[in-house]
């Protein structure tokens, strides 16, 4: 932020016309980001803000009319919300744990420079990243069914088959294997391209001093890539507080609500429910709030060193 | 650096409202087919290609021969993207791109009429009632005016394999005017005596509750459109035969549509309780044939009221106001499925249909017994106990409620008590009521 392109300018120009030269400088500044402002105000603060308003309405369908906190104080009632809140955090507590530690593993195996084939190793791992979210949901479901491919596996082997989307322990279970397979090569290329960045001479070093592997891992790697991991957590938790596709296609929030998420509440109440926008829009700002409460949180824990 | 952290927090907050608030518009400006702007042109809308789809293009063919200067364009569409689309566009108040003529499930068009007055065009001098079943008809009134031409019956019934039911010790007779009791009691001799479940269970699905309770006139809401869930002993009955069924270990659970589907078609199950539409996915299985039989719904012994019929779904067409092409929709309709006998007597044996339409009873195809079915006059059976119905008021925010009931589904399963249950829901469904209207 503090890199502004208009200092090197200033150090080359004379005194008398610095002023003038700022200010000209300036106004083609705030011209090429004026389109930017222009299109996020009108494709993001302005919805945001309707959002706000409708979020007070109550009503049906198009006989709206301002109800004071109404949507809000249903929501402390709803005991859907808090069997989405409460769903969204097992994935969180859970999924992203053992999604970063499994990338970090993948990612530092993966670098190592005498490994054979390491290229094919990681596209083949970042490739579910790539797949279609929608599809690659549908191919969990059909495996993952009750009489799917992988309970056909277990009754070969002689093990009574799970009941992977009518349970609502194995359907989160479920949920958390198919976002693990989906977004661990994503992150992998995060921890990649940062150990790409750490000097290879003090990893010589520390073996000269006699570092195992796992010491340059906890004492060297996992410090080193800080800021990224940090990065990761972050954007791993809003995705996770957005996670809609999965759910949707794979158990449908079912059984009984046992997997839906926030998202998936917001989406049926708009467009599978009788429609109550007001509502919806309500229960939007909870997630809005949980984000910016958990950023917060995130980067004071993180963040320090860094800046 | 701390100011920065807060606004970076602040947007990434921004991008996730941003992406809620989008999604409302994205849906709306989707749809390309943007047209119909001539009075001759028709789009219509409907879900299953095997079935409705199918009806409106015999319907489309009928009305060539009327009016051969008409267009009509039948699109299949999956019936939850139909229903997000018709939420957007009534919600926004845009209808470009929307059909004229939409098919909709009668349990969501209380919420239709009610939310969005003036959104649904009047259908009174189209719609007779005196040649409509009157369940069907009180649906898709409001404030005395018809809205819709009703389309197919929901007549719930048994379909039961006479085979594996001969094999549990039972004949076709002891099927005819079962009782819930009953039924369990064949289901567990069908377990004992062949292993396999008496029927399949999603518990993300009601449709079983839902039948239940309207067979005793019942539904998750009263007359007035009131939360009636912690009293209403039809539903608190419903619950009891759904566990005691689920703790007889006579059913098994899947999840979603297609898997129950091909847990009937794989002879996984002895019967299916389902509305009569329902016939067009048993017949899947072609190597089944002449094994299936139909049986009226049982009647629940403890509730008073109770009947052996009921109803799960069904679905009617509506005209929407303000698509250009008003006049000619309602034409289309009114010399197609508010009066075609010959038209709707062709779909019984095309597609199974079971209409609404009272002067079909009559018709040829109606009479003729199906193979498929240990040739029974399925038919002509529905049509009989479509007329036993009980009408009721389906409120407006049956799959609201449904979602809560889910819940206290799944608990009542794992050893709560109905009543504590019920009661919980009750607030809670008393919400979702209050804050509709």
């Amino acid at each position: 932020m503090s890199g502004n392109p208009n200092t090197v300018a200033k150090q080359r120009q004379n005194q008398p016309n610095r002023h003038s030269l700022e200010k000209r400088l300036n106004r083609w500044g705030w011209i090429f980001v004026s389109l930017s402002i222009v299109l996020i105000t009108i494709f993001v603060f302005i919805p945001m803000i309707g959002a706000l308003i409708m979020s007070f309405q109550t009503g049906k369908g198009v006989n709206m009319h301002f109800g004071g906190l109404t949507n809000y104080i249903r929501l402390f009632h709803d005991q859907t919300v808090g069997k989405a809140l409460g769903n969204t955090f097992v994935y969180l507590i859970f999924q992203v744990p053992v999604m970063l530690i499994l990338a970090l593993i993948i990612s530092v195996l993966l670098n190592d420079k005498n490994l054979k084939g390491r290229t094919f190793f990681r596209v083949a791992i970042f490739l579910p990243c790539i797949t279609s979210l929608v599809s690659y949901s549908l191919i969990m479901k059909s495996i993952f069914s009750n009489d799917g491919i992988f309970n056909q596996m277990l009754a070969n082997i002689g093990l009574s088959p799970i009941m992977w989307t009518t349970d609502p322990f194995w359907a989160k279970v479920l949920i958390i294997i198919s976002i693990t397979w989906r977004w661990t090569g994503y992150n992998m290329i995060f921890y990649l391209s940062g150990m790409q960045n750490i000097e290879p001479s003090i990893y010589e070093a520390a073996e000269i001093d006699g570092a195992n592997f796992l010491q340059k891992l906890t004492h060297m790697t996992i410090p080193l890539l800080k800021p990224i991991i940090l990065f990761t957590t972050i954007t791993s938790t809003i995705g996770t507080l957005q996670l809609f596709d999965e759910v949707q296609n794979i158990t449908q929030g079912g059984p009984a609500n046992g997997t839906i998420t926030i998202s998936q509440y917001i989406y049926n109440l708009c467009f599978k429910y009788t429609p109550n926008f007001g509502y919806a829009a309500a229960v939007a700002f909870i997630v809005v709030a949980l984000t910016m409460l958990l950023s917060i949180i995130q980067m004071k824990v993180g963040g320090k060193e860094n800046q | 650096m701390k100011g920065n952290r807060i606004v970076a927090a602040i947007l990434s907050a921004a991008m996730i409202v941003g992406m809620t608030a989008c999604s409302g518009g994205g849906a709306n400006t989707s749809s390309a087919a943007a047209n119909s702007q001539t009075a001759d042109k028709l789009t219509i809308w409907a879900w299953d290609d095997t079935f409705n789809v199918k009806a409106a293009n015999e319907a489309k063919e009928a009305y060539a021969k009327i009016n051969p200067d008409a267009s009509v364009d039948v699109v299949s569409m999956a019936q939850n993207d139909i229903v997000a689309k018709l939420n957007t566009a009534f919600e926004s108040g845009n209808m470009d791109g929307m059909p004229n003529i939409v098919l909709i499930e009668d349990y969501r068009i209380q919420n239709y009429l009610k939310s969005y007055p003036g959104v649904l065009s009047d259908l009174s001098d189209v719609t007779k009632p005196d040649k409509f079943m009157d369940y069907k008809l009180k649906t898709m009134t409001e404030e005395g005016k018809v809205y819709g031409v009703p389309f197919d019956s929901g007549a719930a019934c048994v379909f039961y394999r006479t085979d594996l039911i001969e094999q549990a010790g039972y004949k076709a007779s002891d099927m005819e005017n079962l009782t819930w009791d009953k039924f369990i009691e064949i289901g567990k001799a069908v377990k004992a005596k062949t292993g396999k479940a008496m029927l399949y269970i999603d518990p993300s699905d009601l449709g079983l509750i839902r039948m239940l309770m309207q067979s005793a006139g019942k539904w998750y809401v009263d007359a007035d459109g009131k939360a009636d869930i912690a009293n209403n002993a039809a539903l608190k009955e419903a619950l009891t035969i759904y566990k005691k069924m689920e703790s007889e270990g006579i059913t098994i659970t899947t999840s979603g549509w297609d898997a129950g589907v091909s847990a009937v078609n794989e002879s996984k199950v002895a019967t299916a309780v389902q509305g009569c539409w329902y016939a067009s996915s048993i017949k899947k299985a072609a190597d089944q044939s002449g094994k299936w039989a139909v049986a009226p719904f049982p009647k629940m012994s403890n509730v008073s009221g109770a009947v052996n019929a009921s109803n799960c779904g069904g679905a009617s067409w509506y005209v929407i106001d303000k698509v250009p092409g008003k006049d000619t929709a309602k034409d289309f309709l009114s010399k197609t499925f508010a009066s075609d006998t010959e038209l709707l007597d062709n779909l019984c044996k095309d597609i199974s249909l079971v209409n609404t339409y009272k002067d079909v009873a009559s018709g040829k195809n109606v009479n003729t017994p199906d193979a498929f079915f240990s040739s029974q006059p399925i038919y002509k059976n529905w049509n009989d106990w479509t007329q036993n119905i009980p009408a009721v008021n389906y409120g407006t925010s049956t799959y609201d409620i449904e979602s809560k009931m889910t819940e206290a589904v799944q608990s009542i399963i794992n050893g709560a008590s109905i009543d504590d249950t019920l009661k919980n829901t009750q607030t809670e469904v008393e919400g979702i009521v209050s804050a509709a209207g």
